[in-house]
């Protein structure tokens, strides 16, 4: 799972100096470190589970993409504006897969203006779509952090108290040409309880680092494609909620999907309220309350203003309520009994073993990522508990 | 402080203050409103002189410096409560307790544990006197960021006069006169008892340097002491018509065309032939016009600082013969040449010295040009937790020949690649870059053609650029609008100059400093005539080679330069030499360790793409999250591991590498 992404043409690349990783062993052998090299990026990986916290399930999150000149350079391949487009599809597709009640927004800004690429929403494929498109865009002049901020906010302040104000910046160029002075803006954005994270593309910028630090975000700059990616999916998950947000109960309809029967002649193809085509088909989503007819979940009934979800949905996103441990990690020295993987059977023969904390079975490295990334339970606890 | 004492459970009686000139400390509403340190001296002078005050206990209207008065009602009695000060903390205390802040930490250093001040009230004879020749004998005294000590020394002992002066200076002869005239007819008594105490002579300095009192002042030799003043200066209107003789001969020396250079016995020589001067009254000069003044009375000292001036350069040319010249050419100059002079007396009395900085390199040549025995020399690694720093050395074909480091027949396409590598760095560098040069003129000349070229308008789409020039005011306001630029997140370039100001006190911590430029190597303008004389005398004297004294003297500035960038164990900075010559084997020996240390064969020689791929894959590195955990064990220890064995022979097998 770990494949290294495909590169272009290698002569393409930067001047790298790949050698000076590299260390020989005693024997001379650069064996160990390449295993060791390995070894650790499969590792890396979020550990910090955050146990028993609350987490902002419901968010509202603005995604600001810098198309500044800056945008052009080739370090990451072929360009960096083609290359955080292609990630930010798998993000934007990660992101409605782990909080399907969630929303989010795409800005774009060059040339010292922000536009806004989607509104706010809870389609996918919406973005998606506009996300391929924006391929095209001509890369120029100087971002401006001041006015994209500024257009999130527009819309983050009309979001209800209990959902999460997030922004996402991925800022490629090393300047931003504000308006007014930022400082201020920091200080609204503070009291309207939004958390601005940054992705940079070239080397860390004071003004990010305060803006994060300032408003409680996150502050990364990427090494490469690899980490890059790493980062974003960083941002899939929910970020615990701040003490003082607001607890709410909400109101939520659980549609059932009707399909007319064809045998049945009084059905008529109908229109939807709102939908990516809006056309006329047969089967769809009632709301429980207004009935009104949709295509997809989860979406927020444009008649009564109820949120419509399907319950997969909200089973979705428990896990990240509550996180399966993380394993123990020990030398496979230590391990005395058979040296199985307990998930795929197949022999430990990594340096490291993983160990259940509940029900101590031992896995491999690749189980062990398999487990946390994708099944979120431990498979060998669900067994125990259901055979008696 | 307070912390100490928790740790420890017991308060501890320490105290520690800054010293500063009067223009900082003041808190005279009106005093402390003039713009210039003369100008806050003479007037602070003028309400504090004790002849003033005198005069006010038989007509109160004269005014007086109300702090003053109460500290010296009260605050003698009364120690500086133990804490540490600052300048701002002793203005405070002063305004609270109404008591003069310069003279309650004058007095204070008398009892402090420690006392910061600038090297010139240790090193300059005529501060020095006033200020720290009470210091106990048992002080240590530590020079810090002593990388430029020689020059300091040498400039606290050199004399430059120029026509103004002598001009100013006759003035200043004939108020003189006119004052002894009118003290005359009124107090002739004075006039006498002053010259009994100098046909007394200044025994009573002399007692006092025995029994090791003082602090011995180097511009008041120890033969004088022995003496009396001798008689031809003794009465006042004898002493005025000497100096006003001088002066004729000093203005007269000054009318000649070409330069001339001569060593004091030449000029002691000449001055007795031309005008019949000893050199034994020449060398009463100074103590001669200070005790004139105090008799006297004149309450504005500032006025007479030309004639002050002259005088201690009559003392100084006559009583250092050896290591000094005398150069006249438009302007005359004393200059001594041989630091040694200046910090003997430091050496001397005091029981331990330190010398340090962050920039000593190489150490030995130190002792050698200021002529002590040093007895530990150590220099010391950084231990960092991740490597912060990163030199590179770029590999532009030589300028120019070594001599004629000025001249200013700069090949175009040498401009056009400094031009590229800052754009490059422009745009790969977050927040400040700052670049150096070698010189004002050679900056003013780059810019000009990158202009032309084009360059500045492309690198103005990556950064906003500020330059530094000569006037104080321009470059504080341009160093203000840069910080602002690079907290904002426009990002700036600095261009200045390596020997300028911010090259030497101007700090660019995180952001303010990523990286750093020279732009060649800041050799120092060798056509000088004051170098050229010193670099005979090093030669001469010390067996230091012309070449040796020069490169060292320009690596030092380009290390203080770089090392601007890096300002404690969190902060990171590229480091670009941009000239070839800094990859020979002379300049990378002469650089500090820390920075030598990161040098490798693979960051020289490097082209602008290099250096760009180098630099981004660095600065990448340095932007991902560095928690203090990780330097524990390295660069930062608990207390267990402090106490540890083996940590302690480590630091131990460090400090003995040298």
């Amino acid at each position: 799972m770990d494949e290294e992404p495909e590169r272009a043409k290698r002569w393409e690349g930067g001047y790298e100096r790949t050698w000076e990783v590299l260390k020989e062993d005693e024997s001379g052998s650069l064996k160990a470190t390449v295993e060791e090299i390995l070894f650790q990026s499969k590792r890396k990986r979020v550990i910090e589970s955050h146990g028993q916290v609350r987490l902002g399930m419901m968010r509202h999150l603005h995604v600001v993409i810098d198309c500044s000149r800056s945008m052009e350079d080739q370090d990451l391949k072929p360009n960096r504006l083609t290359s955080t487009l292609k990630l930010l599809e798998t993000f934007v597709d990660e992101y409605f897969d782990q909080n399907p009640i969630s929303q989010l927004g795409l800005i774009t800004t060059k040339n010292k203006r922000a536009e806004k690429l989607t509104d706010l929403a809870g389609n996918p494929k919406k973005h998606a779509a506009a996300l391929k498109k924006a391929v095209d865009t001509v890369c120029l002049g100087e971002p401006s952090i001041y006015n994209s901020l500024n257009l999130a906010i527009q819309t983050l302040k009309h979001m209800p108290g209990h959902t999460s104000r997030e922004i996402l910046i991925i800022l490629s160029s090393l300047t931003t040409c504000d308006p007014a002075n930022i400082c201020e803006l920091i200080k609204t954005l503070k009291s309207l309880k939004v958390r601005v994270s940054v992705i940079g593309l070239s080397a860390e910028v004071r003004v990010c680092t305060v803006l994060t630090r300032e408003t409680g975000g996150s502050y990364h700059v990427i090494l490469d494609e690899s980490h890059f990616k790493e980062l974003l999916m960083l941002h899939v998950k929910p970020p615990p909620a701040s003490s003082s947000s607001e607890c709410s109960l909400i109101r939520m309809g659980f549609p059932q999907h009707t399909i007319a029967s064809l045998t049945d002649q009084d059905a008529k193809p109908s229109f939807t309220a709102s939908g990516v085509a809006p056309g006329l088909s047969l089967g769809g989503y009632f709301c429980p309350q207004c009935h009104a007819k949709y295509t997809e979940l989860p979406v927020e009934c444009k008649v009564c203003g109820l949120t419509l979800v399907s319950a997969p949905h909200l089973a979705r996103s428990f896990h990240h309520l509550f996180p399966l441990q993380a394993f123990i990690e020990s030398p496979v020295e230590e391990f005395q009994e058979d040296r199985f993987c307990q998930a795929c059977q197949g022999e430990l023969k990594d340096k490291s073993i993983f160990t259940c904390p509940s029900c101590r079975s031992v896995f491999c490295v690749e189980c062990d990522l398999f487990i946390h990334d994708l099944l979120h339970c431990c498979p060998c606890c669900i067994h125990s508990q259901s055979a008696p | 402080m307070e912390f100490y004492s928790k740790q420890t459970g017991e308060s501890n009686n320490f105290l520690a203050l800054a010293l500063s000139s009067r223009k900082n400390l003041c808190i005279h509403p009106e005093v402390s409103a003039l713009r210039f340190g003369k100008e806050v001296d003479g007037k602070c002078h003028s309400l504090t002189a004790s002849y003033i005050r005198a005069q006010r206990h038989s007509t109160p209207d004269v005014p007086v410096c109300r702090f003053y008065e109460e500290f010296d009602a009260v605050g003698r009695q009364v120690p500086l409560p133990a804490g540490i000060y600052n300048l701002d903390d002793l203005k405070d205390f002063g305004r609270r307790k109404g008591w003069c802040p310069y003279y309650l930490a004058r007095y204070s250093i008398l009892h402090a544990n420690i006392v910061v001040y600038s090297y010139h009230y240790l090193l300059d004879p005529k501060i020095a006197d006033l200020v720290s020749k009470e210091l106990a004998k048992n002080s240590v005294v530590v020079f810090d960021e002593a990388h430029n000590i020689d020059n300091v020394c040498i400039d606290s002992m050199s004399v430059n006069i120029t026509r103004r002066t002598l001009d100013r200076c006759h003035t200043n002869v004939d108020t003189l006169q006119n004052t002894i005239q009118k003290i005359k007819e009124t107090d002739a008594a004075k006039l006498k008892m002053e010259y009994r105490r100098l046909v007394e002579g200044l025994k009573e300095a002399n007692v006092a340097r025995e029994t090791d009192v003082y602090l011995a002042n180097p511009v008041l030799p120890d033969e004088i002491l022995k003496e009396a003043v001798p008689g031809n200066i003794r009465t006042a209107e004898h002493f005025v018509g000497f100096l006003k003789r001088f002066l004729e001969y000093l203005k007269s020396r000054l009318r000649v065309q070409h330069v001339v250079q001569e060593s004091a016995p030449q000029f002691l020589k000449d001055i007795f032939d031309k005008v019949c001067i000893d050199r034994k009254p020449l060398r009463f000069c100074a103590e001669r016009l200070q005790s004139l003044l105090r008799t006297l009375e004149i309450a504005d000292i500032a006025d007479f600082s030309a004639v002050t001036l002259i005088s201690n350069f009559a003392t100084l040319v006559s009583t250092y013969s050896q290591g000094t010249k005398t150069l006249l050419h438009y302007s005359c100059s004393k200059i001594c040449m041989d630091p040694s002079i200046a910090i003997k007396p430091v050496f001397q009395r005091f029981q331990s010295v330190i010398i340090t900085s962050g920039t000593l390199s190489p150490l030995d040549i130190y002792p050698r040009i200021l002529d002590f025995r040093p007895v530990t020399m150590a220099s010391f690694t950084m231990t960092l937790a991740r490597t912060c720093l990163c030199p590179l050395v770029c590999n532009y074909p030589q300028t120019h020949t070594f001599k004629n480091t000025l001249t200013l027949t700069l090949v175009d396409s040498v401009i056009r690649n400094y031009g590229n590598l800052l754009l490059e760095m422009s745009a790969i560098v977050p927040d400040g870059i700052v670049a150096f040069f070698t010189s004002y003129v050679y900056m003013e000349n780059i810019v000009a053609s990158w202009y032309e070229q084009g360059i500045l308008e492309n690198i103005q789409r990556n950064k906003l650029i500020f330059i530094e020039t000569p006037d104080a005011a321009e470059t504080s306001m341009a160093l203000e609008k840069y910080q602002e630029a690079c907290e904002n997140g426009r990002g700036a370039i600095l261009l200045s100059v390596a020997r300028g100001k911010v090259s030497e006190g101007i700090d660019f911590v995180h952001h303010f400093g990523r990286a750093v430029i020279m732009f060649g190597v800041p050799y120092v303008y060798t056509q000088s005539r004051i170098l050229k004389a010193r670099l005979e005398y090093l030669r001469d004297q010390f067996q230091i080679r012309e070449n040796d004294f020069l490169t060292f003297d320009a690596m030092r500035h380009a290390a203080q330069c770089v090392g601007r960038a890096i300002r404690g164990k969190t902060d990171y900075g590229l480091m670009i030499f941009a000239d070839k010559r800094y990859a020979r084997a002379d300049k990378r020996g002469k650089l500090p360790r820390w920075i030598q240390e990161h040098i490798n064969d693979g960051s020289l020689n490097l082209t602008v793409d290099e250096a760009v791929q180098l630099s981004k894959h660095f600065l990448r590195q340095m932007a991902q999250p560095f928690r203090q955990e990780d330097q524990l064990g390295l660069s930062l220890l608990t207390l267990e591991q402090l106490e540890s064995e083996e940590m302690l022979q480590k630091i131990a097998k460090i400090a003995h590498q040298t």
